[in-house]
């Protein structure tokens, strides 16, 4: 399996990130009805959120190491209804180069409490790169759907 | 999904493969500066035959007979081309130039460390006083082997190692420090022995750990650098730490930014069924970036939908009074407010208003 820092089809990437996220938006609006009370609005932003990193992260399939964080951190909020998120993570200090925006970067970074450092720097920078992709695309879907 | 995610979590944790093709492609970037580097005489590459030789008689053959060098060098390209291995090039006396340059831009293909190999070559073969230092890493050589087993199960990634390397056999060319020829061969193939073959430098100390521990440390900055480009702003900024407040300040943007969408999608959602299944439509022929409004605007929305879209405007506008609290969010990066004022001014007026006044509350 290799590891690419980046994504090297930025472009399909971005189709296959499209497709999903509306076919996950037209099923949520299948099955909620639009009820514009805050609630169903908040319930419905969550269930946005979730949908637009899970298919993110099923697009670069479990192949990087954020993208498996990523959806086994759904799958076990789905799974275990969130009993998960109560435990502490366990921290186990990798060494680091004597940074501590080191272990700031590793909350952020879906999966990357455990990783050592040059690791980290992979999936960072693959991260960011379909973190963009992803925004843009939302964006895009903002406008055309405001206007 | 589950039973794919246990099979594919075993390979994605295995560490890091082989030879990446977009990594060569990252790695040969630098060549022009590599090439253009090392001013000195370069002359025909020996290759993997050369090197399992031991170093002494690597030494004897070549500066004996450069043609046997020549010679061995035709079957030895086509595994360049598998693994991307360094080879010593121990040039003869007589310089020869034009089929140095054939060779060695063809070799430059193939294996990372070329050009270098050639010049720091060159010096060594030069001064017969190496070959103490050479006896002297034949052992640390033959030590190794078994110690980047080691250092490779740290998870070192072969093609910096080999990159890393080079940068530090240009800064040794230019130094004129003297090294040991040999044993410049980074991994074989790549894909079965990420082994790391760490050269040392002159007063450096060559154990195994230092040498890991440096090898790291440059694959670290590559990495550094990489970000660098990548985030916006950051490439004028000079210490590591600075570049890493950049880059999560940069991260932590865009997942606001992602949340931030989100619940302007969620808000928006009522009309959202209309408008979607023309954008699927529209989705499936062309790709996707920012061209949605092109797209869609001229073929695909029927008179309806823009009726549609009225009625739903004043239910907009209804609940976006309502979620003046919700949408406030700290919008301390400044990067990340402009592009949000554009989306705003891009939307009515009413709702721009009302999203404003939630924003210069909260902010």
């Amino acid at each position: 399996m290799t590891m690419q820092k980046f994504p090297s089809n930025v472009n399909s990437v971005k189709s296959r990130f499209t497709n999903r996220f509306l076919q996950a938006l037209k099923k949520m609006n299948k099955n909620k009805p639009a009820s514009p009370s805050i609630r169903e609005t908040y319930r419905r932003y969550h269930f946005i959120r979730v949908a637009s990193y899970a298919s993110m992260a099923s697009v670069i399939r479990p192949r990087r190491a954020w993208s498996y964080a990523t959806l086994w951190k759904i799958r076990n909020r789905a799974l275990m209804k969130r009993s998960s998120r109560a435990r502490s993570l366990t921290r186990n200090p990798r060494k680091d180069i004597g940074f501590e925006q080191v272990s700031d970067l590793r909350k952020l970074v879906p999966g990357g409490e455990e990783m050592k450092i040059c690791r980290l720097l992979n999936e960072t920078i693959h991260y960011i790169k379909c973190l963009e992709a992803q925004v843009e695309i939302m964006r895009n879907i903002v406008d055309h759907c405001s206007t | 999904m589950g039973s794919k995610i246990e099979t594919t979590q075993p390979q994605f944790r295995s560490g890091n493969g082989g030879p990446k093709p977009s990594e060569m492609g990252f790695v040969l970037e630098d060549f022009p500066g590599l090439i253009s580097a090392p001013p000195r005489t370069e002359t025909d590459n020996s290759f993997t035959a050369l090197l399992e030789l031991p170093a002494p008689q690597a030494f004897e053959l070549l500066v004996n007979s450069p043609d046997a060098a020549a010679n061995e060098e035709s079957p030895a390209k086509p595994s360049i081309a598998g693994s991307a291995e360094v080879h010593s090039h121990f040039p003869p006396p007589p310089p020869i130039f034009p089929s140095d340059i054939g060779l060695f831009v063809r070799a430059s293909k193939f294996s990372v460390f070329a050009s270098v190999e050639n010049s720091n070559n060159s010096i060594l073969s030069n001064s017969n006083s190496k070959k103490s230092d050479i006896v002297k890493q034949e052992p640390s050589d033959s030590d190794s082997n078994p110690n980047s087993s080691s250092i490779a199960a740290s998870g070192q990634n072969p093609k910096s190692a080999k990159r890393k390397e080079r940068e530090k056999k240009v800064k040794e060319s230019n130094r004129k420090s003297k090294k040991v020829t040999p044993f410049d061969a980074s991994e074989d193939g790549g894909e079965k022995l990420p082994y790391v073959h760490v050269r040392a430098r002159r007063g450096q100390a060559t154990d195994s750990h230092s040498l890991a521990e440096r090898a790291r440390r440059e694959k670290i900055n590559a990495r550094m650098k990489l970000l660098q480009e990548l985030v916006p702003g950051c490439s004028k900024i000079s210490g590591t730490a600075m570049v890493l407040d950049e880059i999560i300040n940069h991260v932590q943007a865009l997942q606001r930014q992602v949340e931030f969408l989100s619940m302007r999608l969620a808000a928006v959602n009522p009309r959202i069924d209309c408008n979607l299944d023309s954008l699927l439509a529209a989705e499936s022929g062309s790709p996707v970036d920012g061209s949605f409004v092109g797209m869609f605007t001229p073929s695909m929305c029927p008179d309806v939908q823009y009726n549609g879209n009225r009625q739903h405007y004043n239910q907009m506008w209804h609940f976006d009074g309502l979620h003046q609290p919700v949408l406030g969010r700290e919008e301390d990066n400044p990067n990340f407010i402009t592009p949000e004022n554009s989306l705003l001014s891009y939307d009515a007026s009413a709702n721009s208003a009302s999203l404003h006044s939630s924003q210069l509350k909260m902010g």
